[in-house]
């Protein structure tokens, strides 16, 4: 069993409401300025069985892909193996 | 869409120099199809727009019709057709952010939301995605600024798969003291209040005037609303309004700061100085000519005085809206942009604010004769299984599964809610506890693809019926015209049958077309679909007595089912032609506006005298749908002579499923039946006393023949469900 990560942002140039609000109405009111900014997203934890991780990370960028579950167009989404950046 | 050649020697004339590249984006987005009107400018003259009780029409951001003597009623449809193909969650709710603004600018409460809605098939696994992203879209942002959808239609054709159409319309309410109509002078300021400026949105409008690609580079169309900005938006204008410290609201829309600062300034022939610098952006490093073009949503352009600044400043700051003072008016009649001190466009106003209009080819399409010819329909063999069929298609079936996401409710002044009513009923709560309003929005585009002339004008003739059917007297409409590329002449048929089809029957029924919006361009290349154009419309009644207002559910047993109105053989791109046929073709019906007006005040006589009980306009599937709608919501049945149908060279099926315009299904107390009958025969009004209400099932005969039987149950389960497994799977 491998655990999966799919994290979902809006792409760069993309407006971001709950980031910017949070950024202005929390962070930025209540002093900590040292922040330059925050981006929010969706995160999804998938528990897959796979034969390696490789195919695992395959498998759901392939299911991410085909339901849907971003909007290529809006969405940049980060696949990864669980804990680490990549399955080697 | 980049400017033509001729429209850049036409600046160039008009400078008198090469443009400044500020200038250049300033025109390329005034000029726009999308925010210029300069392919439909020249029909759009054909429609009717004044009344006795139009206050405002065509031209400013909404119109507002008069109601109750003291009261305005604002309101106004938008598409949003490009934004919802690329990004279906994003571009549907921006699209209600934007008919919302829209309505703010005249001052008053925006009290409701209709969509229409024209989407792929459900089990297509893409349109499925553009589905449900547009319906959550549209219901997120509804529910966050607190404004109830209340009404609309959805209907589902494969032409959509890829390329949904989203129309929304926004109603609002104003007293006549309040409503925002003054002239902006020489020496006003502008303020722009909301969301900071950002690169999001930049010449939007100009890829909205397009075909859409498939290409990623779509990205600088997408937005993403912010429904907590708009509803401080909502109350602090209100606020402002009522403190008197607003002269002038303008939406900051399609080709944003260039749109609205030209229109403003062309409109009352003034100038406008402006310095960049003092916008709030949302990036530091943004250039003059992003600033300028940018399309960032919930921003809004106020222009106010001197002496008026200070007030509207503590207004906005207590809301907690960040607003800048861009700059001021003058009677120049031009636009000077600066940018860190320095003039980088200057503009004569009225030059950027009119286009030059196109007028292009027009050619009929060869498909249209075969398409649009008469039939010889072929014979329904089991009436029974047609009815299923036709009750359970998504664009009939109960729509529960979109309104049941949505807020309706919000605002308590829904009195007739989504499912019981032909339309939406609402209080008046700022007139009196009665007063009200109906809303209602509709289209075909099975029609308008086969006939866009007489689909139009049955659009318009449909919506009349559905205000006339809750009680309500139809006072004006708003269009939205959806077609595909002007500059194919058989595309922009289309258009032009359309505007004449609105044109002729909101004449004939009397009704101002006080506003609309045309949309261009909607096509999906990449898939080298057809987008069926469509016509939708959207129209208000008022109600002196909401307590009067009628649902379509049967009531009682025993109580008489009356049809009002003579059907004809019109079973030409009906229906049950496609769901049970599978025929898109044939004759649509004939618009009929005279009987539409004798009808419909014969119907609004029922209900003012308090003789009908519930009421049902006859629409998709005739009178056998109609009449199993009213059974379904009522949970009775009902007992039918056919032979009693008024018609002309009808056979059954016709009686059963024709589509004729501008019939009604009436159910009238059962001791006021004789009454009914006397006014209908004063009028000349063709009635035929369809059947009575009864307990068991829906029971079609002629004479004593037995044509259809069917459990009210089963209808009920296949009527209610069929949307939701479609959809759900």
């Amino acid at each position: 069993m491998y655990v999966v990560e799919v994290i979902i942002t809006n792409k760069g140039h993309v407006r971001d409401p709950e980031g910017e609000t949070i950024y202005r109405d929390l962070i930025i009111k209540r002093g900590y300025t040292n922040v330059a900014g925050i981006r929010s997203g969706k995160y999804l934890k998938f528990h897959v069985q796979s034969d390696s991780c490789k195919a695992a990370v395959e498998y759901v960028k392939e299911l991410c892909y085909k339901l849907r579950i971003y909007n290529p167009i809006v969405h940049d989404v980060e696949v990864r193996a669980s804990g680490q950046s990549s399955c080697d | 869409m980049p400017l033509s050649i001729d429209e850049i020697s036409a600046i160039r004339e008009i400078l008198g120099r090469e443009p400044t590249k500020v200038e250049a984006y300033m025109f390329e987005a005034q000029w726009s199809e999308h925010c210029s009107y300069k392919s439909s400018k020249h029909y759009l003259r054909l429609l009717p727009t004044k009344g006795k009780d139009v206050i405002i029409g065509p031209g400013r951001d909404a119109p507002a019709v008069k109601v109750f003597n003291n009261y305005a009623v604002v309101f106004k449809i938008e598409s949003h057709n490009h934004p919802s193909a690329v990004d279906p969650y994003n571009g549907a709710s921006t699209g209600v952010g934007g008919i919302v603004r829209d309505i703010l600018t005249l001052g008053a409460k925006p009290i409701a939301l209709l969509d229409l809605l024209f989407l792929g098939e459900p089990n297509d696994s893409y349109a499925n995605w553009l589905i449900r992203g547009v319906v959550k879209g549209i219901s997120d942002y509804g529910n966050r600024i607190g404004v109830p959808v209340v009404a609309g239609m959805t209907w589902f054709d494969k032409s959509y798969n890829t390329y949904p159409l989203v129309n929304v319309a926004c109603v609002g309410v104003v007293e006549l003291s309040k409503l925002l109509n003054n002239t902006p002078k020489a020496g006003d300021l502008i303020v722009i209040v909301g969301n900071s400026t950002g690169r999001d949105g930049v010449l939007g409008s100009s890829f909205a005037s397009k075909p859409l690609e498939d290409d990623s580079n779509n990205i600088a169309a997408v937005q993403v609303g912010n429904p907590l900005i708009e509803k401080l938006l909502i109350d602090a204008l209100n606020d402002a309004v009522s403190k008197g410290c607003v002269k002038y609201i303008k939406d900051l829309g399609g080709g944003g700061l260039t749109t609205a600062v030209s229109e403003i300034t062309a409109e009352y022939e003034l100038g406008a100085v402006v310095e960049l610098n003092s916008l709030h952006v949302r990036e530091d490093d943004m250039r003059p000519e992003e600033i300028i073009v940018s399309e960032s949503q919930e921003r809004m352009l106020i222009v106010t005085s001197k002496e008026q600044l200070q007030g509207l400043i503590s207004v906005l700051e207590m809301y907690d809206l960040q607003y800048s003072v861009i700059g001021y008016l003058d009677s120049s009649k031009v636009i000077r942009i600066y940018y860190r001190g320095e003039l980088v466009a200057e503009v004569p106003s009225s030059e950027l604010a009119r286009p030059q209009i196109k007028l292009w080819d027009v050619e009929v399409p060869e498909e249209h004769s075969s398409l649009s010819k008469e039939l010889s329909v072929p014979k329904v063999t089991n009436f029974k299984d047609a009815l299923l069929k036709l009750i359970s298609s998504p664009n009939v079936a109960s729509k529960e599964w979109v309104y049941s996401q949505y807020d309706y409710e919000v605002g308590v002044r829904t009195v007739v809610k989504p499912g019981y009513g032909d339309a939406a009923v609402l209080r008046l709560i700022e007139v009196d506890t009665y007063s009200g309003i109906a809303v209602k929005g509709d289209g075909n585009p099975r029609y308008t693809s086969i006939d866009p002339f007489r689909g139009a004008a049955n659009a318009v003739g449909e919506c009349f019926r559905n205000l006339v059917s809750v009680g309500s007297t139809p006072i004006a409409i708003v269009d939205e015209l959806n077609a595909g590329n002007p500059e194919k002449p058989e595309k922009y048929w289309y258009f032009t049958q359309m505007v004449k089809g609105v044109s002729w029957m909101a004449q004939e029924l009397n009704i101002p077309v006080v506003g609309g919006k045309v949309s261009f361009y909607n096509e999906d290349l990449s898939n080298a679909t057809e987008v069926k154009p469509v016509t939708t419309i959207v129209g208000v009644g008022v109600i002196n007595d909401i307590r009067k207002s009628q649902t379509l559910n049967l009531k009682h047993v025993g109580n008489y089912v009356l049809v009002v109105g003579v059907t004809y053989p019109e079973l030409g791109g009906g229906e049950l032609l496609y769901r049970y046929f599978s025929i898109e073709a044939g004759e649509v019906p004939l618009p009929r506006p005279s009987t539409e007006l004798l009808n419909g005040s014969y119907v609004r006589r029922l209900i003012d005298f308090g003789y009908a009980a519930s009421v049902h306009d006859v629409s998709l599937g005739g009178i056998a749908v109609a009449l199993t709608e009213m059974c379904i919501k009522g949970r009775k049945g009902v007992y039918v002579d056919l032979k009693n149908v008024p018609e002309r060279g009808c056979e059954l099926q016709d009686l059963l499923f024709s589509e004729t315009q501008g019939r009604y299904v009436v159910e009238v107390r059962r001791e006021v039946l004789n009454k009914a009958l006397e006014v209908a025969h004063d009028l000349g009004v063709h009635v035929g006393v369809l059947g009575v209400v009864s307990s068991g099932d829906i029971l079609f005969r002629y004479s004593n023949v037995d044509v259809l039987e069917a459990d009210v149950d089963e209808l009920h389960e296949a009527y209610e469900n069929a949307l939701s497994k479609s959809i759900e799977g």
